[in-house]
């Protein structure tokens, strides 16, 4: 047992290390970024097994239930099949319009970014990080800063040292992260914020003079290089005072607690540019 | 052995947050099951040990969550040595008596690293306090667990050990 006096000369002796470690990454945030990516991808070799035995014991009980259900979800599923059939050439032949008047009007033609598909296997081990481990990695094409989005919207972007096999992606509800948003009605440009007690985004840099209510659909409006333009990111729950102090409350249309199989925009979208070509 | 005991503890929380994380995604269920770790070293075994234990957690689940590195390895330094010198003082012995220290440490952690980032960022982070109380009570819930069944497992230990002893003094009569 050491005495006291040696007790607290061990603490300074801590405490002075770990903040000249932490006054050493501030201001750049650089020198660890080599051994943070091993440790990420050493941890994500855990999590992924984690995950798989999870899904399997759950496995186990949802593929017994859903062998009773089997009939009754074909039948159910052969009529949505019918239906998104039916959907999806009405889609085309709007697809088809869009790239008719593009041509047209000698407009830049809209690309869709490939995306692939992933799955979340694990969440940030310090409670309060918002970010999430994909099941993709360096190996399969996957980049730091590419977006990513899943059916109901945008969920956030890859960040810094995705591993061979794993990525982490920076949630768009963490403290840091920001995404460059239209509303959709008025055509309004804004900055979508995270990092809300209330689990809410915030819409800042928007015009004092935009009219704005709720329930207005916010789309990303892919002027920030990480997302691609148009795909929603939630819709206004509350606008509440005016002027500079106007406070644009965004409720995001994912739930951020329930992610499962998600998207990566594999291709950074293009900075919009809408403009003619003049003749 | 008191070392070997003490990394046992410390890994194994860290693996088990790590492992876990899946149930954290986009703040689902908040737990830090290091912190837990590094008080239930702290109360067993003294303020050095959980000193120690607080650091090397600490700066594994920095390296492994990708914050800066330090952070967490000097808040759960801090938080060891306190509730070692806390159950020191005091004589905690009571699973339930700890287990409320697990809570203040898990309030005293959250309210630090406030601090902390608010030294750095220049600027008072938002606090989300429904996030801070559900950590706290799950922590306090793991906390509570382990130490009953550490107080199971010493008694059963000592029963089995004063039973033998009896049965064999009575042979020997």
């Amino acid at each position: 047992m050491l005495s006291s006096r040696r007790t607290v000369t061990l603490l300074v002796v801590l405490c002075l290390g770990h903040v000249l470690l932490i006054s050493a990454q501030v201001p750049g945030k650089s020198g660890s970024s080599a051994l943070n990516g091993a440790a990420f991808g050493a941890a994500s070799r855990i999590q992924r097994m984690m995950a798989g035995l999870s899904d399997g014991i759950g496995g186990l009980w949802s593929h017994y239930a859903g062998l009773r259900n089997a009939s009754r979800d074909n039948d159910q599923l052969r009529r949505q099949v019918l239906d998104l059939e039916g959907a999806l050439a009405a889609e085309r032949a709007k697809a088809a319009k869009v790239t008719s008047l593009e041509e047209a009007l000698a407009l830049q033609k809209t690309v869709v970014p490939p995306t692939l598909a992933a799955r979340v296997i694990a969440g940030n081990p310090v409670p309060g990080v918002m970010t999430a481990s994909l099941d993709r990695g360096t190996a399969d094409g996957v980049r730091p800063n590419m977006g990513v989005i899943n059916a109901s919207g945008v969920i956030g972007r890859v960040i810094a040292n995705p591993s061979r096999s794993a990525c982490a992606v920076q949630l768009l509800i963490d403290r840091s992260a920001a995404a460059g948003a239209t509303i959709e009605s008025s055509g309004t440009n804004g900055l979508v914020t995270g990092g809300f007690a209330d689990g809410n985004l915030r819409m800042t840099l928007v015009s004092s003079a935009a009219t704005i209510a709720s329930g207005d659909r916010v789309v990303t409006s892919g002027q920030d290089g990480f997302y691609p333009s148009g795909f929603l990111i939630g819709r206004v729950a509350q606008v509440s005072g005016t002027g500079k102090n106007r406070e644009i409350v965004v409720a995001p249309a994912v739930d951020f607690g329930r992610l499962d199989v998600v998207l990566i925009v594999l291709a950074a979208p293009p900075v919009a540019d809408v403009k003619a070509k003049r003749p | 052995m008191k070392t070997t005991r003490v990394m046992a503890i410390v890994l194994g929380s860290v693996l088990l947050q790590v492992a876990l994380s899946r149930y954290a995604v986009g703040g689902r269920f908040a737990f830090d099951l290091v912190l837990v770790g590094v008080v239930f070293v702290a109360l067993q075994t003294g303020a050095v040990a959980g000193m120690i234990a607080g650091t090397i957690g600490g700066l594994a689940l920095d390296l492994l969550s990708g914050t800066v590195i330090g952070f967490g390895g000097l808040l759960k330094t801090l938080v060891g040595c306190a509730a070692g010198a806390l159950g020191t003082q005091f004589v905690v012995a009571k699973a339930s008596a700890r287990a409320l220290i697990v809570a203040g440490a898990t309030l005293a952690h959250g309210l630090m690293a406030a601090g902390l980032q608010a030294v750095i960022d220049q600027t008072w982070p938002r606090m989300a306090w429904t996030a801070m109380l559900e950590q706290i009570v799950i922590n306090t819930v793991v906390g509570w667990t382990a130490f009953v069944m550490t107080e199971s497992f010493v008694g059963a230990i000592a029963r089995s050990r004063s039973r033998s002893r009896s049965t064999w003094s009575r042979r020997q009569w």
